[in-house]
């Protein structure tokens, strides 16, 4: 059984539409991230789930009970927001007491409960303090520690690390991955980060403009991007992009952009003769090439990003950016000529004005 | 360096003077007054030293005023907050943005107009025959009499109404504009807590405003110790001495009865001391 379905969800703010149609449904003990640009409406679908904002349209269940119009508290989650909404004049102690307070559980079983939860987040020290009083990580672990205590069916976790300092937002990242291996809750995250989607999702719903864009696991969402947003949206540095049309050359094919031509043999996309199509590279394929064989790109070496490990090097080629992610000790100079190749099972070829994936669907 | 230092005493020297030729000039001569037996009805006096204050603690109308302020005090004060903590919760809970904006209004408007008007406004509406405020008793009864000014036991809460009307009303528009600047989210994280709608405002919210709504008490405490135009246009301190506050009583000592200054000065003394230690005291453990 599914623990969340959503079925035909729309959100309207009064004439703006800010989600349309939704279908989604999460299982189980799943980790589910909602990710997406600012404004795409993943915090929205998050709110509505919470029960914090009002459903325009459409059912949602959760374990098996429709809750639209179930109050916050009577829907069985727990949610942890970006900014920890602790109560500023308790302790941490009763912040944390608090929901179980309002349930009217007794007093002897409320204090039991706080230590367990406050042993498993190493919070006991700080159980008399006032909220103020500790730093942001501490805080976000009240907020998870405010949300576990309910024991939940489903954890909410809108932004909860966005508020955190680069070092702390790693520490806390392990630590809530830590804690899903161990509860097995279900859990629906939302980040626009997509380190954080990536490290810690099952399953990775993308959304933009209020529309799913696609769901699948990290891996397949990262190596198989069903369209141009996608593609673009997912990994760092960035796809490149350059625009080509198709044309037919033997048994193979040939695409036509960016000053130069190259050849492919084109078994695994969808491919037809004039095609204007999108080619995505992402820069760790490219490599340096060493002979004159195979599909080259080419260019004058403008701009050097060290990395550390690697450094991204950014060539113009036929009046379009063109960045490759090389090992360091293969850094080339500055201005100087560069020549990258690729193999034909790492590039992607979108539609140039739908801007769905060309790949052929895998028989398997 | 001599031109930084004289900046601060330019400014403050000439305004420090004229505080304290208009706040220390009277109160010291009330004082003196106080030592002394002067009556408005002759010239002469005499240093009388304690003497008018030990007669107040013998006086059984003076320490009847002493409780009507007490009462007055805590009546206006109690009932303001009840109000304004009332109405501004529902407001934020039930008006939206255009309503409430439509209230804020509506309910500033009494506390706009001058006491004396006020006074005079529920004066009448409160007139036993023709009061739009009896007017529900009288159509209910069959025209029955309610004079509620005339009855020692409801006047003094009578008058108190007027009070609340004009500053429990005003405070409700702070309270709700207060409320209006809390961060939203540990409401919301209130409502996932199982907290119920009153559970979010008595939990959340008022501790969470707790220090402006300490001040918004003081602010109301001092203003109600300054209720005088107001019970002397309704009552003037009757029936009896059933509204009879301390500012009343002195006043009516000094001016209207019998005319004894010295005496209405060491009345006015008494609640100057009393005033200063109590705000000092309450100032302190809020503090804390």
């Amino acid at each position: 059984m599914s623990a969340i379905v959503c079925s035909h969800v729309d959100k309207a703010y009064g004439a703006t539409t800010v989600i349309r149609d939704l279908n989604l449904a999460i299982e189980e003990h799943e980790f589910v991230v909602f990710l997406g640009p600012s404004g795409c409406g993943k915090s929205t679908l998050l709110r509505m789930l919470a029960g914090l904002e009002d459903i325009s349209g459409g059912e949602v269940s959760i374990g098996g009970k429709v809750v639209n119009d179930l109050e916050p508290g009577d829907r069985g989650i727990a949610m942890v927001f970006q900014n920890y909404a602790l109560y500023p004049h308790m302790t941490i102690f009763d912040n944390i007491a608090f929901g179980l307070k309002r349930q009217k559980v007794p007093a002897g079983e409320i204090k039991k409960r706080v230590e367990a939860v406050s042993r498993t987040l190493g919070l006991e020290p700080y159980l008399g303090r006032k909220p103020t009083e500790l730093s942001g990580g501490q805080q976000q672990r009240v907020a998870i520690a405010r949300a576990m205590i309910k024991t939940p069916k489903v954890f909410l976790f809108d932004e909860p690390l966005s508020n955190l300092d680069a070092k702390l937002r790693n520490h806390m990242r392990v630590e809530i991955a830590r804690l899903h291996q161990s509860l097995k809750t279900t859990t629906v995250y939302v980040t626009h980060d997509q380190l954080e989607a990536m490290t810690l999702a099952d399953r990775i719903v993308l959304l933009k403009d209020g529309v799913i864009e696609q769901i699948g696991s990290p891996a397949e969402i990262y190596r198989r991007p069903g369209n141009q947003f996608v593609a673009g949206f997912i990994g760092t540095p960035n796809m490149n992009f350059i625009e080509a049309t198709v044309g037919r050359k033997g048994d193979g094919w040939t695409l036509t952009g960016a000053g130069t031509v190259l050849s492919l043999e084109g078994s695994g996309f969808h491919l037809q003769h004039g095609d204007r199509v999108v080619l995505g590279i992402r820069p760790p394929d490219l490599k340096t090439a060493n002979g004159s064989a195979g599909n080259i790109l080419q260019g004058t070496a403008d701009l050097i990003e060290f990395h550390g490990n690697d450094a991204l090097v950014t060539f113009g080629s036929g009046g379009k950016e063109i960045s490759a992610l090389v090992p360091a000790r293969e850094c080339p100079e500055l201005r100087a000529l560069v020549r990258y190749s690729f193999d034909e099972e790492s590039i992607h070829l979108f539609d140039a004005e739908t801007g769905k994936s060309l790949r052929r669907q895998q028989v398997s | 360096m001599r031109r930084r230092s004289s900046l601060p005493v330019t400014f403050l020297v000439p305004t420090l003077a004229i505080l304290l030729v208009l706040s220390m000039v009277p109160t010291l001569y009330a004082i003196v007054i106080a030592l002394q037996n002067r009556e408005l009805s002759a010239p002469g006096y005499s240093w009388v030293w304690f003497s008018n204050f030990a007669d107040l603690f013998s006086d059984r109308r003076f320490l009847n005023a002493v409780w009507v302020s007490v009462k007055w005090e805590i009546v206006t004060v109690v009932a303001t907050m009840v109000v304004a903590i009332g109405l501004g919760v529902l407001m934020f809970e039930v008006a939206g943005p255009r309503l409430r904006n439509f209230y804020c209004l509506l309910f500033i408007i009494p506390v706009l107009l001058p006491r004396v008007s006020a006074a005079f406004v529920w004066k009448f509406a409160y007139h036993p025959l023709y009061g739009i405020a009896t007017y529900p008793y009288r159509l209910i009864t069959g025209g029955l009499i309610f004079d509620p000014l005339s009855k020692p036991g409801s006047a003094l809460f009578a008058v108190a109404s007027v009070d609340v009307w004009q500053w429990g009303l005003f405070f409700a528009v702070i309270v709700l504009k207060l409320l209006e600047t809390l961060p939203p989210q540990p409401i919301e994280a209130a409502r996932l807590d199982h907290a119920k709608r009153w559970q979010i405002h008595a939990y959340v919210t008022l501790p969470m405003l707790k220090a402006p709504l300490i001040s918004l008490m003081f602010v109301k405490m001092i203003e109600s110790l300054r209720s005088f135009d107001l019970i002397y246009v309704m009552t003037r301190g009757g029936p009896g001495v059933a509204t009879e506050t301390l500012d009343m009583y002195a006043f009516s000592q000094g001016f209207i009865e019998s005319g004894k200054v010295s005496y209405a000065s060491a009345m006015a003394v008494l609640m100057m001391i009393a005033t200063v230690i109590t705000f000092t005291m309450l100032w302190k453990r809020v503090q804390a």
